[in-house]
């Protein structure tokens, strides 16, 4: 067995998203030396998948994509891709020690130009993730056109070992040798940035997500959407018809103590509204519909953005979906609840969207030995005093930010993550005083 | 041991046997390709008329002709006379051989 690495750093962030990036960014800044710890092959989360961000309409990838060039090129920050923190021991004050297992990406990134040969070259086919399962991808792959490195990777669980990739690489960065990494990581301070996971609609069967394949999730949606989608132009996966009359139903396994998530999302109804705004300029002559129990636009300028969606046509119906059934032209029955007038009603779309909710990603807290990290009663990590330190968890020196606390919008969790960075500074300041 | 360089992909093979469902898929991909394109060789089509001409579902036939388009074989067309379907064709007149 080959031996471990011993890694030193001030900080470990585990999670290299906004959130992460973000107090990464700002702890470096301050000159502490921080390891990035990331499960996928890029940076930037799911915030860099998205098509436009709410209520400015401003382009998600173009505020993402220098944020996490930033985080790559800074000296004092460095980033372990397709890496997970199985163990972290806290072995006194100001002293962590993280065992980190780092999969083999096969190429080796420094010297990859990122030509798409190999992508070129590769025979093979199989669901392209980023694109939520929309399109395929190659088994030698660049994750997508904006990740952050922009370097080539194989699946291995796909790859046919041709060798395709290898004999047409210009810079021979192929390397099917590579294997598992183990290191262990010495640290002052853990800042935990783990995220989110989407809600999984096969819960709902009455839904009909995944058998009838015009009811699509709003991050399929968000892919359609974005310049760099998946297809041609928006178009229902089930026949690739451009969709003229769009329903989407909120609380989709938001609210639902049925699938186990009593609590809102705080962002479905404010990013169904972008979307249903940039649909509208898709596709000028569609008809979208939101189904809603309330809708939550509370934050700045969310409630004129609102506004804005009905003046552009949007229609909002108060309204509770029992179920979705498809005719044989592929089209869309809801049955549903209309609040207002206490009628139970059927309506016609040829696609529909469910704004899936927001739930925790609590696999982080099994990694802590002795103490366990403590998660609220929805599965997020607990904040000991969300007021006065926000960043704070039960663990000294472990620190929280972004979506690992609970549903929140971008600019929270860029708000959560200056928190994280100031309490960690604060706690590592203490370690010199 | 040592191994060349550009030949990695073969010691591995030599250690770690491809799995058979990965073979079945690079298959399917294949032939799935070639019906597709051959179809496409015939005129321009919407993924309704592939679906029908194929006997493949219309779902099924999206998915591979945007992989198609992605990785290069494939473009989009006109939209038919009701503007609900686009037709595709492939990309140069077939005249790009990647």
């Amino acid at each position: 067995m080959s031996e471990k690495k011993i890694l030193e750093y001030d900080v470990l962030v585990v999670g290299g998203g906004i959130s992460g990036g973000e107090a990464a960014l700002n702890l470096a800044n301050l000159n502490y030396k921080v390891l990035v710890v990331e499960k996928d092959l890029s940076l930037g989360g799911k915030m860099i998948a998205l098509s436009k961000v709410f209520p400015t309409l401003d382009c998600a990838a173009c505020i993402t994509t220098p944020k996490v060039s930033e985080i790559s090129r800074h000296p004092n920050i460095t980033i372990m891709f397709s890496a997970e923190a199985k163990k972290i021991d806290k072995i006194g004050e100001h002293n962590f020690e993280a065992h980190v297992h780092q999969k083999p990406r096969y190429v080796n990134i420094e010297d990859c130009t990122a030509c798409q040969l190999c992508e070129k070259a590769c025979p093979v086919s199989v669901i392209d993730e980023y694109q939520q399962g929309l399109v395929g991808r190659k088994a030698a792959f660049i994750p997508f056109s904006i990740a952050s490195p922009r370097a080539a990777a194989i699946d291995i669980i796909n790859c046919t070992l041709c060798g395709a990739c290898e004999r047409v690489c210009p810079t021979g960065c192929i390397d099917f040798t590579q294997t598992d990494n183990d290191f262990i990581v010495k640290t002052k301070a853990v800042v935990v940035a783990t995220g989110f996971n989407l809600f999984d609609p096969l819960k709902i069967p009455r839904y009909g997500y995944g058998k009838y394949k015009n009811v699509i999730t709003s991050m399929q949606m968000e892919r359609q959407l974005a310049p760099t989608r998946p297809f041609n132009t928006i178009l229902r996966p089930g026949d690739g018809k451009m969709p003229d009359n769009i329903a989407y139903v909120l609380c989709t396994g938001s609210r639902d103590k049925s699938v186990g998530n009593p609590i809102c999302s705080q962002v479905c109804c404010m990013y169904s509204i972008k979307q249903g705004q940039l649909l509208m300029g898709s596709l000028p002559m569609a008809d979208v519909t939101i189904y809603y129990l309330h809708i939550r636009a509370f934050g700045k300028g969310f409630n004129e953005f609102y506004d804005q969606s009905k003046d552009m046509g949007v229609e909002f119906i108060k309204g509770k979906i029992g179920n979705i059934t498809e005719k044989e032209n592929g089209n869309l029955i809801l049955r549903y609840e209309d609040i207002e007038e206490g009628k139970v009603k059927e309506a016609e779309h040829d696609m529909v969207v469910l704004s899936v909710g927001v739930m925790s990603n609590s696999e982080i807290s099994d990694s802590f030995q002795g103490e366990s990290l403590r998660l609220d009663d929805y599965g997020f990590i607990n904040q000991n005093d969300i007021l006065a330190s926000p960043a704070e968890t039960n663990i000294d020196g472990v620190f929280v930010a972004g979506t690992a606390t609970g549903p929140m919008d971008i600019p929270d969790s860029i708000l959560s993550a200056g928190a994280a960075s100031a309490e960690t500074t604060s706690y590592l300041r203490r370690a010199s005083l | 041991m040592e191994v060349e360089k550009g030949k990695t992909a073969k010691y591995r093979k030599e250690k770690n046997p491809v799995a058979k469902e990965v073979m079945e898929n690079l298959k399917y991909f294949t032939k799935t390709k070639k019906i597709l394109m051959d179809a496409l060789k015939e005129g321009d089509k919407t993924v309704p008329q592939l679906s029908k001409a194929l006997n493949i579902p219309g779902d099924e036939v999206l998915y591979q002709l945007m992989s198609l388009m992605k990785y290069g074989f494939v473009e989009t067309g006109d939209l038919d006379d009701m503007d609900e379907y686009f037709y595709y064709k492939i990309k140069d007149n077939g005249k790009d051989k990647s």
